[in-house]
C-alpha cells in the first residue's frame, strides 16, 4: 500500500519551545493512526501543520501524494478534518453550515446525505446554539466529510462527550475505515487508540517515540513483565532474589510478585525452585506490559532522563 | 467564488438573526437621528443639515462595533480555524466578511434618509455621489474596524477599543458635536481623526454642491482606509490563542495610526482645520463658489461696500452730520489707533477706545455681558446725571463714554456671530438668507411707528438664529444691517442703537413670535438672553457705522 501521508523530520516552534522536534511518520492508506502523548506532548501541533493550519518551520509533508507545503490549497480540497473546539456562530443551522462549508470545495456531497449519515436530519434547521454536545461533534464530523475526503483528521474527537456519544462516534470511525479512508486521530485515551487503531504513534516532548500497531508495541516493549503467584506454603523474598532476570522481588506469606526482564527463563527457575523446595504452586500469573504502562514508560523514561 | 457568495449570504443570514446586532446597526442610529431631528427643530429643513452626521454615525458604529464583534466573537469560536481548513483562501473570506457588513451598513444608511425624508428632509441633491462618498466612508471605517478586530483579543476588548475611537470622534471629531461649537484646539485636534472627513463628504453630497470640492476629503479617506486595510491584513490572526501581545509585526498598527497623523499634517498644511474656511469651499474651488452661489446672493458682496462707505462717510465727515457732535473726529485715527497699537500724532488723539474708560464713566465695566454699561432694568439715564434722557438727545460723547468697543465678542466667535462680507454660505443657507432678504422689507414688525421698537424688532431677526445657533446666524446680522441702514435715517440709527445697547429691556420683544413669514420658527423662551444678544448687536452695528469698530 503506497503511504498516503509522510512526513518526515516536521520542526515547528514557538518561541523557544520546540512543539514538534523533527517529527516522522508514515500513514499507509486506508489505516486508521493515532497519534498519543501527554498534553503538550506535541500532537495538535504536529497534526495542524499536516493540515495545513500552521506553517511548520522545517521538514516535509506529502499528503496524498502532493507537497502540503508547497501546494496546501490542493491537500485541503482532498482532506477532512474535525478539530476540537469548533464551535459554530450560534444562529447556523447544520443545513446552512454543510451548505456553507461545502461550498468552497470542488466536490462535495449533499447537505442532505450527511445530515442523514451523521443523525442531524430532526436537527437540521435548529441553531447551532441549541445542539447538544454529542450533536454538536456530529455536526463537526460531517464538516469534515462535506467535501468527500480521501483522508480524515480527527482531533480528539471524544473528548467531552459521554460514554452514549463515545460509542457512536467509535462506531462512526470504524465506518471510516470499511468505507477505505484514512484516519489520523489524536487522542488522550488508550483504550480507544487500542480499540480503533491500526497503528499508534506515541508523540513525548515532540519527538515520536515509537510507533506500531498496539501488539507490537507491548511486544517490543524492554518493559519487564509481572508474575504473581501463590504457593501452598510461605515463600521467603531472598530465595527469589537469586533467580534469573528478577527485579523487585516481594512476598506476604504464602503470595508474592517479582518482575522480569525474561520471564520465560524465569518462571521456568521458579517452577523448578518450588520443586526442589517441595512448594505446590497454586497459582501462576505471567502479565505482559500493558500498552498505559508502555505509553508510560516511553513518556517518563525522558522526562527522568532529561 | 460560489463559497464566497455563499458566506457572505450566511454572513447576512446571521446578522438577521441576532437581535443585538440589529438593535445596533439600525435602532441605535435611529436614535440619533431622533435626538436630532429635536436638537435642531428650528431647522428650516429638518434633517438635511445632519445626514454628514448622522450617516458617518451609522458606518461608524458598524464598523468600530459591528464588523469587530463579530470577527473577534467567530474567533473565539474557532470558526475562523474551520476556515482555514478549507481550500478558500483566508484573505477571501476576510473580504466577504467585509463586504457583507458594507451591505449592512448600506441598508442602515438606506434607513437613515428614508426615515429623514420621511420627515420631510429633502431627496439628497448628488444621490449618486452620495452612494460613492458613503462607500469611501464606509471603507475608511472598516479598514479601522479591521484594525480593531486584530488588536483585540476579545470580545470586551473590541468594546473598550471601539470606546476609545468612537467617542473622542463623536465629541471632538465633529461629529456629534457641530466643529464650530468647538474650541480652537478640538478644531486642530479633529483633523487627525477620519470623522469630519467623512461627515463632510457626505454632507456635500446631501446638501451641498457634490463630490467635486470634496476630494481632500476623499483622498483623507481614502488614505485611512487602505491604511487600515494594510495593517489589518499584516495583523490579521485566525487563531484566538495567539494573543495581540505576543505576534510579530505589532508595528502595523503604526501604518494605521501614521495615516491618521498624516491625514491631518495634510489638513493642517492646506488650511483646512479652521471651521470658518471649511464651511465652504470658498477657497479650494473658486469656479464653483463664485459660478454659483455669487449670483444669488449678490446683495452681500455689493452691500459691505456701501457699509464700509458709511463707515467712511461717518469717520471723515463728522461737520456734515450736524447732530453729531465734532467728538466724532476722533473716530478716523481710532480706527489706526486700535489696529496698531498706539495713537497716532492725530488732531484729537482721544482715548476713546482704548479701555479703560476715562474715570468719568459711572458703571463699572460689566464683566460677564461684552455691552459696556448694561444695568439691567433701573434705567441708568437716571442714575447717571450725563446720560441722555431720550434717544434723540444721545451724543458721540455719549457713546465714547458708555461703550468699550474692543470688549464686545468677536464676530467669528459663538456669541453673536457675523459673517465677513466675503464669505460665501453654503447653499441652502443662501436659500434661506434669500427668504429673509425677500420678506424683511415688508415684514409687519419692522415697520412700526417707533423706530427704536422698530430696530429692536429688526435686531431681534439676528438675535434668535444667534441663539438657537441655527447655520444662518452669521450672516443674518448683515441682512438686519442693510435693512436698518436702509430703513433709518443714519444719525437717527445711530442713536438708537446707543439708545438700545444702554436700555436692552425696554420696549417690547413680542416681534419674535412673528417670524414665520421670515421662515424662522418662534422665539426663544429665554427673554433676558434674548434682549442681552439684541443689544449686543445693537452696539455692534454702532461700531461699525460710526467706525468705532471697523468689520475687520
Amino acid at each position: 500500500m503506497p503511504a498516503n501521508v509522510r512526513v518526515e523530520n516536521l520542526r515547528k516552534s514557538y518561541g523557544s519551545t520546540a512543539a514538534a522536534d523533527g517529527v516522522s511518520f508514515d500513514i499507509t492508506a486506508g489505516e486508521i493512526f493515532a497519534l498519543i502523548g501527554p498534553n503538550g506532548a506535541g500532537k495538535t501541533t504536529t497534526l495542524e501543520c499536516v493540515i495545513g493550519l500552521r506553517e511548520p518551520d522545517e521538514g516535509r509533508i506529502e499528503v496524498c501524494g502532493i507537497d502540503a507545503r508547497r501546494r496546501p490549497h490542493e491537500v485541503k480540497q482532498k482532506i477532512g478534518a474535525a478539530l476540537q473546539t469548533s464551535v459554530l456562530q450560534d444562529k447556523i443551522t447544520p443545513r446552512e453550515a454543510l451548505t456553507l462549508f461545502g461550498a468552497f470545495y470542488r466536490d462535495r456531497d449533499a447537505p442532505e446525505a450527511l445530515l442523514e449519515r451523521f443523525s442531524l436530519a430532526d436537527k437540521a434547521d435548529a441553531p447551532f446554539d441549541s445542539l447538544s454536545g454529542g450533536q454538536r461533534q456530529r455536526l463537526a464530523l460531517a464538516l469534515a466529510f462535506v467535501n468527500k475526503p480521501e483522508l480524515v483528521f480527527l482531533d480528539e474527537p471524544t473528548a467531552g462527550l459521554d460514554p452514549q456519544s463515545r460509542r457512536e462516534l467509535h462506531d462512526e470511525i470504524a465506518r471510516m475505515r470499511n468505507d477505505g479512508h484514512t484516519v489520523l486521530l489524536t487522542t488522550h485515551s488508550l483504550d480507544e487508540a487500542e480499540a480503533l487503531c491500526d497503528r499508534i504513534a506515541i508523540i513525548d516532548r515532540g519527538r515520536i517515540v515509537a510507533t506500531g500497531t498496539p501488539r507490537e508495541l507491548v511486544a517490543g516493549s524492554s518493559r519487564a513483565a509481572a508474575v504473581t503467584f501463590v504457593t501452598s506454603q510461605p515463600v521467603e523474598a531472598a530465595w527469589l532474589a537469586s533467580l534469573p532476570g528478577v527485579q523487585d522481588a516481594e512476598c506476604d506469606g504464602t503470595s508474592g510478585r517479582l518482575r522480569s526482564d525474561d520471564a520465560r527463563r524465569t518462571t521456568a527457575e521458579l517452577m523448578r525452585l518450588f520443586e526442589a523446595r517441595g512448594i505446590e504452586l497454586v497459582a501462576l500469573h505471567v502479565d505482559k506490559a500493558s500498552l498505559e504502562e508502555v505509553f508510560l514508560d516511553l513518556t517518563t523514561r525522558r522526562e527522568a532522563g532529561a | 467564488m460560489s463559497g464566497l457568495l455563499q458566506q457572505l449570504v450566511v454572513s447576512l443570514k446571521l446578522y438577521s438573526r441576532n437581535t443585538m446586532a440589529l438593535v445596533y446597526g439600525y435602532v441605535f442610529p435611529t436614535i440619533f437621528l431622533v435626538a436630532f431631528w429635536v436638537l435642531y427643530r428650528y431647522d428650516k429643513v429638518p434633517l438635511a443639515r445632519h445626514m454628514g452626521e448622522l450617516l458617518t454615525i451609522a458606518v461608524l458604529g458598524g464598523a468600530c462595533f459591528g464588523l469587530p464583534t463579530t470577527m473577534v466573537s467567530e474567533r473565539e469560536r474557532g470558526v475562523w480555524r474551520r476556515y482555514r481548513l478549507t481550500p478558500v483562501p483566508t484573505g477571501y473570506l476576510v473580504v466577504s466578511t467585509v463586504l457583507a457588513r458594507y451591505l449592512i451598513l448600506i441598508s442602515a444608511g438606506l434607513l437613515q434618509i428614508v426615515i429623514a425624508m420621511g420627515i420631510g428632509m429633502p431627496l439628497p441633491r448628488h444621490p449618486f455621489q452620495l452612494w460613492l462618498a458613503f462607500t469611501f466612508v464606509a471603507f475608511a471605517f472598516l479598514g479601522l474596524g479591521l484594525v480593531i478586530a486584530m488588536l483585540a483579543d476579545n470580545v470586551p476588548a473590541v468594546q473598550a477599543l471601539g470606546q476609545c475611537l468612537f467617542l473622542p470622534m463623536l465629541i471632538i471629531g465633529g461629529i456629534a458635536v457641530p466643529l464650530a461649537s468647538l474650541p480652537d484646539w478640538a478644531q486642530h485636534l479633529s483633523a487627525f481623526f477620519p470623522g469630519r472627513y467623512a461627515v463632510d463628504a457626505i454632507q456635500a453630497c446631501v446638501t451641498g454642491d457634490g463630490l467635486g470640492a470634496a476630494g481632500f476629503n476623499l483622498g483623507a479617506l481614502l488614505v485611512i482606509g487602505i491604511a487600515g486595510c494594510v495593517a489589518g491584513a499584516k495583523l490579521f490572526r485566525w487563531d484566538a490563542e495567539q494573543r495581540f501581545v505576543a505576534r510579530a509585526g505589532k508595528g502595523w498598527v503604526g501604518v494605521a495610526i501614521l495615516a491618521w497623523v498624516a491625514v491631518g499634517l495634510a489638513a493642517e498644511a492646506r488650511g483646512r482645520v479652521s471651521i470658518v474656511r471649511t464651511a465652504e469651499p470658498a477657497e479650494t474651488t473658486p469656479a464653483a463658489a463664485s459660478g454659483r452661489t455669487a449670483a444669488p446672493f449678490a446683495p452681500n458682496p455689493s452691500l459691505s461696500p456701501a457699509e464700509q462707505a458709511a463707515m467712511q462717510a461717518a469717520s471723515s465727515a463728522p461737520a456734515a452730520n450736524s447732530t453729531t457732535p465734532p467728538a466724532s473726529t476722533t473716530t478716523a485715527p481710532d480706527r489706526t489707533a486700535s489696529s496698531r497699537g498706539t495713537p497716532p500724532a492725530g488732531p484729537a488723539a482721544t482715548p476713546a477706545l482704548p479701555p479703560p474708560a476715562p474715570a468719568t464713566v459711572p458703571q463699572p465695566a460689566p464683566t460677564p455681558a461684552p455691552v459696556a454699561s448694561a444695568p439691567p432694568s433701573p434705567p441708568p439715564a437716571a442714575a447717571a446725571s450725563a446720560s441722555p434722557k431720550t434717544w434723540q438727545a444721545v451724543t458721540a460723547a455719549d457713546i465714547d463714554r458708555d461703550f468699550i468697543f474692543t470688549r464686545l465678542p468677536p464676530d467669528e466667535g459663538v456669541v453673536t456671530p457675523i459673517a465677513p462680507p466675503d464669505e460665501v454660505p453654503a447653499q441652502e443657507v443662501l436659500d434661506e438668507l434669500e427668504g429673509i432678504r425677500a420678506a424683511l422689507p415688508t415684514w409687519k414688525p419692522g415697520k412700526v411707528e417707533d423706530p427704536v421698537q422698530r430696530a429692536r424688532n429688526l435686531l431681534y431677526v439676528a438675535a434668535v438664529p444667534d441663539i438657537f445657533q441655527l447655520p444662518m446666524e452669521r450672516y443674518v446680522p448683515q441682512l438686519v444691517f442693510d435693512q436698518l441702514l436702509q430703513d433709518i435715517p443714519k444719525d437717527d440709527l445711530i442713536k438708537i442703537l446707543y439708545w438700545i445697547g444702554m436700555h436692552p429691556m425696554d420696549g417690547t420683544d413680542a416681534a419674535v413670535d412673528q417670524l414665520r413669514p421670515l421662515g424662522l420658527g418662534n422665539g426663544p423662551s429665554d427673554a433676558e438672553q434674548l434682549r442681552e444678544r439684541t443689544a449686543i448687536y445693537a452696539v455692534k452695528l454702532l461700531g461699525r457705522i460710526t467706525g468705532r469698530r471697523p468689520a475687520r
